[in-house]
């Protein structure tokens, strides 16, 4: 079946069910369908494309429209992986009285996008069952939203209690709380889990994060414009930052209708790909320091090296490519250039493969991580969990082969699967995948020829156009929302990181768990995190707690340590 | 067989030999195409501005401090060395250097400043030749980025006001 059949299929389904409640739908035929609908059905539709037909959930997106249409906007993005289709379920609501009933209940794995609407847009997710802070702090002021468009990307409201200690759930009966984070010599980045404990075995948790979220939506919503975008976007990871540069420029020739030339679609794969190599080398890596294993920390890192040195040359920088504008790329590859990243895959398969041979065998890792960290089937379902995470408990979703973008439609790769759903499986997978992402570069250089890398654009974008685009990073799904907008810039631009979804299965994943066990569980995620400003720390001899500021942080700096 | 797979892994590090490379005692040079520290050639900008309306950092201030003579200043602190300033000049004034090691503990060090002579008919913004009309001058005239501040204003003027804008940064755009 064709994508566009499949989208009518869908749509006439949506139809015969619910009738009047589809108001409008919008289906450009390059597997992306926006549908509004009667804001009193969501949930029921939701439900309903959740359950019944099986879609997967990707995110929910608030908006504030007011200024163009006098309404707020409130979209569903669901996947229909088999098909090939993208799908928003888009709901208006009055400009006066931004609320809808919550879909959390029914699709679980909404919990904190609702949560994460009603803080910064103040669109009220009614009936959510824990309508807690995520995103803002709890000393900011009720009824200030940052993402409304009366509020300027520099307000901080008077009101504002910077030290205001958050405030915690109460742990349940027989159990102790164990503080994990934010700072934590097995987490790189901070977040904060409140363990309940009893005995050795975790019982629950809470988490806390966002402890400074850095506003780049908002920024390029109100001061950056289309083509510096993709500068910051690559900023949002300090690993896979160019699934997000993709993903944004994606996101807005999606909405645009622009076209990109084919060698660019090439080369955006061959660094997608070469970004996914480093990444899973450094996560083989960092998994083997968590477990106490660091020689194979070391060789990993040793091994992952020269695909820097290579990334590099490629793109002038190990890391941060700069690579896309919208329409195209800025790096080209030169011929000797594609050569010598022949030459570094080669030598790279060798060796990883010596590694992947003897780790295979090593009884020690697999008794440390067998049956750790599990996640089924219907987890993976409920919380949305993406990449390897879900890939680990046999669920074949990868964005690369079931919404192909840039170049994925045009070579051929497997989706690695393994069915323990646990911290081994996902070892296994992720250290499958790295051969595969060889063969896709190996297979890009062979195909793309000649031509433009750039795509003219000659117009100004049109304003009010939606787009959505999911790129497969190697922590799992970025997906990214766009609608077009005035003076140059996107109105509104929604990113969801894979580890957004994956952090919520991680109590899931830990209950029931040993508290040794935690590290890992959370490391296997490969979670990606933002940074912070504030620790605790206590005192084991006198017992004393103390919270550090931010203010007493600095000062202890100035002064070079207490 | 776990036995067997430790003398594998004592084999792969082995083999490995010794990787450590001797930098910074031995310096250690950069692909060709290296995007480091931007300079800025003050013999060939125009003052277009085309430079400072598409750099992401906004880390490039103009400040037109009468008539003829129009001041550019290239920050560097928040500069993620991406290169863009340098795609969009229409004069090639821009080189990125392979300059990495820019660690200082004076922020002023990294700055540049151009005092450029401006005739009359450039201020329009019109020698800015963007490349689509993605990278066009988003603040058309006058600029007056606060420098004391090495500050970003937001809006631009039509016309030379006697009053500066420093600190103003919700001046009317025109
Ligand atoms: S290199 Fe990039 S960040 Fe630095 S000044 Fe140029 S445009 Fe701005
Ligand atoms: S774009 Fe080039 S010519 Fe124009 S102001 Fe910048 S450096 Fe000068």
């Amino acid at each position: 079946m064709s994508i566009a059949m499949a989208e009518r299929a869908k749509l006439e389904a949506l139809r015969a069910r619910f009738g009047a409640a589809i108001r409008r739908a919008d289906l450009p035929g390059n597997g992306r369908m926006f549908v509004t609908v009667d804001p009193a059905a969501i949930r029921e539709i939701c439900r309903h494309v959740f359950r019944e037909m099986g879609a997967r959930y990707v995110i929910s997106i608030g908006a504030d429209d007011r200024p163009f249409s006098g309404e707020f906007l409130v979209a569903h993005n669901f996947a229909f992986d088999g098909d090939g289709v993208l799908c928003g379920l888009l709901a208006h609501l009055p400009g006066d009285r931004p609320a809808l009933d919550s879909i959390s209940d029914v699709v679980p794995a909404a919990n904190w996008a609702e949560r994460e609407f009603r803080d910064l847009v103040g669109i009220e997710p009614m009936g959510h069952r824990y309508p807690k802070r995520l995103v803002l702090p709890d000393g900011w002021p009720e009824g200030v939203h940052p993402l409304r468009k009366d509020v300027s990307w520099d307000d901080v409201p008077k009101d504002f209690d910077e030290d205001l200690e958050f405030k915690f759930d109460e742990a349940p009966d027989g159990c102790v709380v164990v503080p994990f984070g934010p700072f934590h010599p097995t987490l790189d980045e901070p977040a904060h889990f409140r363990l309940y404990v009893e005995g050795e075995m975790v019982r629950g948790c809470e988490y806390r994060g966002f402890m400074a979220h850095r506003g780049i939506e908002k920024l390029a919503e109100s001061v950056l414009s289309y083509n510096d975008i993709p500068m910051m976007a690559e900023r949002i990871c300090g690993i896979c930052g160019c699934v997000h540069s993709v993903a944004y420029v994606q996101a807005v020739e999606d909405a645009a209708g622009v076209r990109v030339p084919e060698r660019a679609e090439y080369i955006r794969t061959i660094m997608l790909e070469m970004e996914r190599l480093h990444s899973h080398l450094l996560w083989v890596g960092l998994a083997c320091h968590i477990v106490g294993f660091d020689t194979l920390f070391m060789q990993s890192f040793r091994i992952r090296e020269p695909i820097m040195w290579m990334a590099e040359r490629m793109t002038g920088n190990r890391k941060t490519y700069a690579l896309c504008l919208v329409g195209g790329v800025r790096w080209d590859i030169a011929p000797e250039t594609g050569a010598a990243l022949r030459g570094v895959l080669d030598t790279l398969e060798k060796e990883w493969r010596g590694v992947v041979d003897a780790v295979t065998g090593d009884r020690n890792i697999q008794a440390r991580t067998r049956g750790v960290g599990v996640a089924g089937p219907d987890l993976v379902k409920d919380v949305g969990l993406v990449g390897p995470v879900a890939r680990a408990s046999g669920v074949a979703i990868d964005c690369r082969r079931d919404h192909p973008y840039a170049a994925y439609g045009r070579v051929a790769f497997e989706v690695i699967t393994e069915r323990g759903g646990d911290v081994w499986s996902r070892i296994v997978v992720r250290m499958k995948e790295v051969f595969e992402s060889i063969g896709i570069i190996r297979q890009c250089l062979d195909k793309m020829s000649p031509g433009p890398i750039q795509a003219r654009v000659d117009d100004e974008l049109p304003v009010g156009r939606m787009g959505l685009s999911s790129v497969e990073a190697p922590r799992g799904e970025a997906h990214h929302f766009l609608v077009t907008g005035e003076g140059n810039r996107p109105r509104r631009w929604r990113v969801r990181a894979p580890t957004y979804q994956n952090l919520q299965g991680v109590p899931a994943m830990i209950r029931d768990q040993q508290l040794a066990d935690m590290t890992i569980a959370l490391g296997s995620i490969d979670p990606c995190f933002s940074c912070t400003d504030r620790m605790e720390t206590v005192d084991v001899r006198s017992g004393l707690r103390r919270t550090w500021t931010q203010e007493d942080l600095v000062r202890l700096l100035k002064k070079g340590g207490a | 067989m776990s036995l067997l797979s430790k003398v594998k892994e004592a084999l792969v590090c082995l083999r490995a030999g010794r990787v450590t490379l001797p930098y910074p005692a031995a310096p250690r040079p950069v692909a060709g195409n290296f995007r480091g520290r931007p300079i800025f050639d003050a013999a060939k900008c125009i003052g277009c501005g085309g430079c400072a309306a598409n750099c992401p950092a906004r880390e490039i201030l103009i400040h037109d401090v009468c008539q003829e003579i129009r001041v550019l200043r290239y920050v560097g602190r928040r500069c993620t060395y991406c290169g863009r300033c340098a795609d969009v000049c229409p004069e090639k004034a821009i080189t990125m250097s392979t300059d990495f090691e820019t660690a200082t503990d004076a922020i002023g060090d990294i700055g540049q400043t151009i005092e450029l002579f401006m005739s009359t008919c450039q201020r329009c913004g019109r020698c800015f030749k963007e490349p689509s009309p993605l990278e066009r001058l988003k603040q058309k005239g006058y600029r007056f980025d606060d420098l004391a501040h090495d500050r970003w204003v937001f809006g631009s003027r039509a016309y030379l006001d006697t009053e500066r804008a420093v600190d103003d940064i919700r001046i009317e755009m025109d």
